[in-house]
C-alpha cells in the first residue's frame, strides 16, 4: 500500500451569545417552547425586512482579530437561495463575495509541536429553524425558534493533515470562542457545529485529491471519527483501483459511517446575489482597533507560553489554557511568584478541578482567590505544612471563606521544621529504641521507617516528616 | 439562445404544464433575447461606503405576537408547529 | 358637487370647519362604490370597520381634539400593503386568505392619522404587470372607458380615484406601477425617492426598486399624503434617516425660474404622437410662464427596460420563494412528499406572469449566467444613475411622457409579454436610479377623451422641487378634471 496523507478543511458554525437575534428583536434563547421565540420577521412573513444587530458584527470582528484575520471594514450581505421547510424566507442571509474577516491563521499545538492552520474567512449569517420528527406522525413538524439566531462561519484552509490536528484545531477554536465570550459553545444545544471537507493524496504529491464534503457532523469527536472514516474510505477506494467522486456525504455518527447525500451533478445552485434589503456594512476603523484591544491572551498562546516558559507538559498546559477560569487562576497565581508553576498546575488539575466538577461551580465563583492559593502552596513548598494538611486548609478556605495563614494557625497545622528541636527529638527516640538502631545497623533498613514513625508520634504529628527522616538517617549512618 | 426551461422551473420549484411549455419557452427566449442586449461596461461593481447601514442595538423585546396569531395563516399546524411532509425516511 | 368629487385638501378644510362629517363623507364614497364598483372593479376587499374609524374621527372633532389634516379622509390601500386584520392578497390565489397580524409602517401611519381605510385595491398579481389583468381576483376597468385597462400594477388604486370610489389611495411603484396607471386613469401619482417611504409591510416584488407612493386628484393631495407616509423607519434598513419637509406647507405655484430638462430619448419612435404633443404643449405652457427649457440627453435609456427586467426579476425570484405552502397562504390539496408539495403549491398558487418573472429571475442568477446578466445589469444601473446625476446639474426637473400611449384595450397586450413590458419604457429608469417622479394628466386623447400623462422627474429627495413644478403646471391648467364622466 502507498503512503497516503489526508487533506482536511473545516467549516465551523458557531452561534453567537447575543441578547437578540441577528435580524429582529426576538430573544436569542435555547430550549423554549416551540414557535414562541418568533416574530413576523424571523418567520419570513410577506413584507417584513431585516435589520442587522450591531453586536453580531462586533463579535465576528473579535473572532477575526483572534484568528489574525484582515477585517473588511466595508462589506455586504448576500442571499443564499434554497428551499427547505426550516428556512422560512427560502433564502439565508449570509455573506458571499466579501466576508467580514478573511486571510487569517490559527496556531495550534499537536504532540508538543506548533502548527499553523490558515483561516480563509469568517462571515456572519442566520441560523435556520428545526425539524422535529416522530415515528407516530406521518409528517415533520417545523419549529422556527432558532431561525435568525446569529452565526459566524469560520472556514479553514485545507491545511489539516491528521485527525489529531483536526481535533486540536476544533478544540482551540472552541476555547477561543469561550475566551472572548462570544459563544456558549454548548455542543448538546448545537450551538457549535462543523462541516468537514476531506481528500487524500499520496504523501508528497503536489496536487490535492478529489474532496468530499461531510455534513451533519454534530460534535467535535464525531468530526474526528468522520474524518478518519472518510480518509480510510477514500484510501481503500483508491487502493482497490477506484476513484473518489466529488460529492456531499451525510455523517451518521451512530453507525460510524457516511452516506452519499448528493453528487456533484445535482449540486445545489444557491443563486447568491447581494441582499437588497440591507445596505453596505461600514465599520469604523477606531471601533475595529478598540475590538482588537479587547482581545485577551488567547489559549493557544497560553499553551505555548506554559510549555516553553513555565515548563508545563503540553497536556497540562492545554488542560489549563483551554478553560477560561483555570487559566485565569493559574496566571494570577504564577504572577505572584510565591510558588512554582508546577505545584499550581498540579493543584488546579487535581483538587481544584475535582471540587469544580463535584459542585458544578466555576473556581472563579469560590472564596479561593489566587492570593490564597499562592499563600497555601508556598507553605507546602516551604514544608511548613504537610500535603494532607494543605488539603484540609483548602477545604476550609472554600467552606469558611478564610485566609490560609489563619486556618493553619487555628487548626494547629504548622509542621515543625526546626532542625535543633527535631535533632533533639531524634536523639531521644534513638536512645529509647536501641534495638531498632541495632537492627538497622545489621541491615534491617525498614527499622528506619519505624524510628521516623516514633518521632512523628512523639511530636503529635507536627514534625516535618521529610526533615525527620533526613536527621534520623544521618544519625544512624554516623 | 435556448433555455433549459425545465431545469429553471425545477430550481424555482415550479412545474409548467406540458401544453403551456412551448409558449413559456418562447416567451422566455424572447425575454432573454431582449435582456441580452446590454452594453459591455468594463468596470467592477464597488460597494457604496458613502451610504452606510445603521445597525440595530442588540436588545431583545418581549414578543408582541402570540404563537396562535403567528401561525393562524398556516395551512397545516399541529402542537404549535407547522406541518410539512416528512423530510427524512 | 358630490363629496367624492372633491380633493382631499378641500375635504380636509370642510371637516375642520364642520361643513361635513367623516361619516357623511364615507357615506358618500360608499354610495359611489355601490353605484360604480361593478363597472370598475377597483377593490379586492372592502373594510368592514371603515364606519367605526369615521365615527372615531367625528368624535375627536366633536370633543375639540387636535386632529391630523388627513383625519377622516377615505383612503384605499393597494393589496400588497399589509393591513393588520384586513386580508392582504397581492391579488394572488397564493394569498387569497392571508390576513397579516401586523400593519405595514405606512398603514400604521395612515391609521394613526385617523384616515378611514375603505378597503384594499386590486392590482396585478404580486405587482407584476401593467394592466391589472394578471390579478387572480377580477379585472379592473378604466373608469374613462371600461373596455380599457386602468394600467398597472396599481390599477385598482388609480381607477378608484378616477371613479370617486376613494379620495386618495396608496400604490406601489417598482417600474412605473403608480405613474403608469395614474396616467392612464388621469390622476396624480407620486413615486417617491427610494428610501423616503418605509417598505416595511409592503409585500416585496423587487426590494431595491419598490417604493410606496400616493395617488390623488391634485398635487396638493399627493403632497399631503407623501408628508404623512415619508420619514425614517428603523424597521427598514434602506429607509433614509434625514429631515423630510412639510411638502404642503412649502408648496409653491409659480413656474418662474424653473429649469426643465427635456431628454430626447423619451420622445422617440415608440411614443404616440398625441402623447408627445401633449407633453410638448405642457412644457411650452410652463416656458411661457417663466420656466426655461433645455434639451438634454440620457443615452443609456435604451437599456433601461432590459436592466429593469433583469434586476427586478432576479429579486422577485428570491422574494417570492417564501410562498411555499408552509407558513401562510395556499397549499396544494394532494401531494407526494416535500418537493411535490412545493411544486404543486407554487404552480397552482401563482399565475403565468408571476411564473415567467420568477423563472427569468432564477435564470439570470443561476450558475454560469450571473455575471452575464445580473452583474452587467447592475453596472448599467450605475451608468443610468450617473447620467441622471449629470442631468440634474443643469436642470431642476426632467419632463417626459409617462406612457407611450393612452390606455389600451383589455386583452390587447396580455398575450405578448414584451409588448406589455414596453408600456413601462418611460418609467423604469426612475426606479433604476431611485429617483422621485410624479405623473399628472396633461391632455386628452382623440380616442374617447382618454387621459394622457406627463411625468416630472427630480433628483433624489427633491420631492419639494418636483411637486412645486407639478403644482405650477396644475395651477396653469386650472386644476385637473379627474372624476370620470363616463361611468
Ligand atoms: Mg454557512
Ligand atoms: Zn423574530
Amino acid at each position: 500500500m502507498k503512503d497516503y496523507e489526508m487533506v482536511v478543511g473545516l467549516e465551523v458554525h458557531a452561534e453567537l451569545n447575543t441578547e437578540s437575534k441577528i435580524y429582529c428583536n426576538c430573544r436569542n434563547a435555547f430550549g423554549l417552547e416551540v414557535n414562541t421565540q418568533v416574530c413576523p420577521i424571523c418567520m419570513g412573513m410577506p413584507g417584513t425586512l431585516p435589520t442587522l444587530n450591531e453586536k453580531v458584527v462586533e463579535y465576528a470582528i473579535k473572532m477575526g482579530h483572534a484568528l489574525n484575520c484582515k477585517i473588511n471594514s466595508v462589506c455586504k450581505q448576500d442571499r443564499k437561495n434554497y428551499f427547505y421547510p426550516d428556512l422560512p424566507k427560502a433564502y439565508q442571509i449570509s455573506q458571499a463575495e466579501v466576508p467580514l474577516c478573511e486571510n487569517g491563521h490559527l496556531d495550534i499545538m499537536v504532540d508538543g509541536e506548533e502548527k499553523t492552520i490558515g483561516v480563509t474567512r469568517i462571515h456572519i449569517e442566520e441560523d435556520a429553524g428545526k425539524l422535529l420528527h416522530d415515528e407516530s406522525f406521518s409528517g415533520s413538524l417545523v419549529d422556527l425558534n432558532r431561525c435568525g439566531v446569529p452565526l459566524i462561519e469560520i472556514v479553514s484552509e485545507p491545511d489539516i493533515r491528521s485527525s489529531a490536528e483536526a481535533k486540536a484545531y476544533l478544540d482551540t477554536i472552541k476555547s477561543i470562542l469561550q475566551y472572548i465570550n462570544i459563544s456558549d459553545c454548548k455542543m448538546q444545544e448545537g450551538s457549535i457545529r462543523c462541516d468537514v471537507n476531506v481528500s487524500v493524496r499520496e504523501k508528497g504529491a503536489a496536487e490535492f485529491g478529489t474532496r468530499c464534503e461531510m455534513k451533519n457532523v454534530n460534535s467535535f469527536s464525531g468530526a474526528v471519527r468522520g474524518i478518519e472514516y472518510e480518509a480510510k474510505r477514500q484510501i481503500e477506494l483508491l487502493e482497490s483501483g477506484g476513484k473518489v467522486i466529488q460529492e456531499t456525504r451525510r455523517w451518521d455518527d451512530a453507525k460510524g459511517m457516511s452516506f452519499t447525500m448528493r453528487t456533484k451533478e445535482d449540486a445545489q445552485d444557491y443563486r447568491y446575489f447581494p441582499e437588497p434589503d440591507l445596505l453596505t456594512i461600514v465599520v469604523d476603523e477606531e471601533k475595529i482597533k478598540a475590538l482588537k484591544a479587547s482581545i485577551p491572551e488567547l489559549p493557544n498562546k497560553k499553551v505555548s507560553r506554559y510549555v516553553k516558559q513555565l515548563g508545563l507538559s503540553q497536556i497540562d498546559a492545554t488542560l489549563i489554557a483551554e478553560a477560561v477560569d483555570k487559566s485565569k487562576l493559574f496566571d494570577e497565581c504564577t504572577a505572584l511568584g510565591k510558588c512554582s508553576p508546577k505545584i499550581i498546575s498540579n493543584w488546579i488539575l487535581a483538587d481544584i478541578s475535582k471540587y469544580s466538577n463535584d459542585t458544578g461551580k466555576s473556581i472563579i465563583e469560590t472564596p479561593l482567590t489566587a492570593q490564597r492559593l499562592a499563600d497555601l502552596l508556598a507553605e507546602v513548598e516551604k514544608g511548613s505544612i504537610s500535603n494532607s494538611a494543605a488539603k484540609k486548609v483548602f477545604e476550609i478556605i472554600l467552606s469558611d471563606d478564610k485566609d490560609p495563614a489563619d486556618i493553619i494557625k487555628e487548626q494547629g497545622l504548622v509542621q515543625n521544621s526546626d532542625t535543633g528541636f527535631l535533632e533533639q527529638l531524634a536523639k531521644d527516640i534513638l536512645a529509647e529504641n536501641e534495638k531498632s538502631v541495632a537492627d538497622y545497623k545489621n541491615g534491617k533498613t525498614n527499622a528506619l521507617g519505624y524510628l521516623v514513625g516514633q518521632c512523628m508520634k512523639a511530636s503529635k504529628g507536627k514534625a516535618n516528616p521529610g526533615i525527620v527522616k533526613e536527621i534520623v538517617t544521618k544519625m544512624l549512618t554516623e | 439562445m435556448s433555455i433549459d426551461i425545465k431545469h429553471i422551473a425545477k430550481l424555482s420549484r415550479l412545474r409548467i404544464e406540458d401544453e403551456k411549455l412551448e409558449k413559456f419557452e418562447k416567451d422566455m427566449e424572447n425575454i432573454v433575447a431582449m435582456v441580452d442586449k446590454l452594453p459591455e461596461i468594463s468596470d467592477e461593481l464597488t460597494l457604496d461606503a458613502s451610504n452606510p447601514m445603521k445597525l440595530r442595538e442588540d436588545k431583545a423585546v418581549p414578543n408582541k405576537f402570540t404563537r396562535d396569531e403567528l401561525i393562524a395563516n398556516a395551512p397545516k399546524v399541529q402542537a404549535g408547529c407547522l406541518v410539512v411532509p416528512k423530510t427524512v425516511e | 358637487m358630490k363629496l367624492y368629487e372633491k380633493t382631499a385638501f378641500e375635504l380636509s378644510q370642510m371637516l375642520k370647519n364642520k361643513k361635513c362629517s367623516a361619516v357623511e363623507l364615507l357615506g358618500d364614497v360608499n354610495e359611489r362604490i355601490n353605484n360604480v364598483e361593478d363597472k370598475v372593479g377597483a377593490y379586492v376587499t372592502l373594510n368592514e370597520s371603515a364606519k367605526s374609524q369615521a365615527e372615531a374621527v367625528d368624535k375627536a372633532i366633536a370633543d375639540g381634539r387636535e386632529i391630523h389634516p388627513l383625519a377622516g379622509i377615505p383612503i384605499g390601500i393597494k393589496d400588497n400593503i399589509s393591513t393588520k386584520g384586513l386580508r392582504t392578497t397581492c391579488s394572488s390565489k397564493m394569498l387569497e386568505n392571508y390576513v397579516p397580524p401586523f400593519n405595514a409602517t405606512v398603514a400604521q401611519k395612515v391609521a394613526d392619522a385617523g384616515m378611514v381605510i375603505t378597503g384594499k385595491m386590486n392590482m396585478d398579481e404580486f405587482a407584476m404587470g401593467s394592466s391589472t389583468e394578471t390579478s387572480y381576483m377580477h379585472l379592473t376597468h378604466n373608469p374613462h372607458d371600461t373596455d380599457c385597462v386602468p394600467g398597472g400594477s396599481s390599477g385598482g388604486s388609480a381607477a378608484a380615484v378616477a371613479a370617486g370610489e376613494a379620495i386618495v389611495t396608496l400604490g406601489s411603484d417598482t417600474g412605473g406601477s403608480i405613474r403608469q396607471p395614474a396616467a392612464l386613469c388621469g390622476v396624480v401619482g407620486l413615486k417617491p425617492t427610494y428610501g423616503s417611504v418605509s417598505r416595511y409591510g409592503l409585500v416585496a416584488f423587487a426590494s431595491s426598486l419598490d417604493q410606496i407612493g400616493p395617488m390623488g386628484k391634485s398635487v396638493k393631495d399627493v403632497a399631503m399624503m407623501q408628508s404623512l407616509i415619508s420619514g425614517h423607519d428603523a424597521m427598514d434598513a434602506t429607509s433614509k434617516d434625514i429631515a423630510y419637509p412639510d411638502l404642503l406647507a412649502n408648496l409653491t405655484d409659480s413656474a418662474k425660474g424653473l429649469k426643465i430638462g427635456v431628454p430626447k430619448e423619451y420622445f422617440g419612435e415608440g411614443i404616440d404622437d398625441e402623447e408627445k404633443q401633449s407633453v410638448y404643449n405642457a412644457i411650452k405652457l410652463l416656458e411661457a410662464n417663466g420656466a426655461s427649457i433645455k434639451e438634454i440627453s440620457l443615452p443609456s435609456t435604451e437599456y433601461a427596460i432590459n436592466t429593469y427586467y433583469i434586476i427586478a426579476s432576479a429579486e422577485a425570484s428570491s422574494n417570492l420563494a417564501r410562498f411555499d405552502g408552509v407558513k401562510y397562504g395556499y397549499r396544494a390539496k394532494d401531494y407526494d412528499g416535500l418537493t411535490d408539495m412545493y411544486e404543486k403549491t407554487r404552480s397552482e398558487g401563482f399565475g403565468d406572469e408571476v411564473k415567467r418573472r420568477i423563472m427569468l429571475g432564477t435564470f439570470v442568477l443561476s450558475s454560469g449566467f450571473y455575471d452575464a446578466y445580473y452583474k452587467k445589469a447592475k453596472l448599467v444601473q450605475r451608468k443610468i444613475s450617473q447620467e441622471f446625476s449629470e442631468a440634474f446639474s443643469e436642470c431642476d426637473i426632467i419632463a417626459t411622457p409617462t406612457v407611450p400611449s393612452r390606455a389600451f384595450k383589455i386583452g390587447e397586450n396580455i398575450g405578448d409579454p414584451l409588448k406589455m413590458y414596453y408600456s413601462d419604457v418611460c418609467t423604469v429608469t426612475v426606479n433604476i436610479a431611485g429617483l422621485p417622479a410624479v405623473s399628472m394628466p396633461c391632455g386628452k386623447s382623440s380616442y374617447k377623451n382618454m387621459p394622457l400623462g406627463m411625468q416630472f422627474i427630480a433628483d433624489k429627495f427633491k420631492e419639494q422641487t418636483l411637486l412645486n413644478a407639478a403644482n405650477a403646471y396644475e395651477n396653469l391648467v386650472g386644476g385637473f378634471d379627474v372624476i370620470s364622466k363616463a361611468l
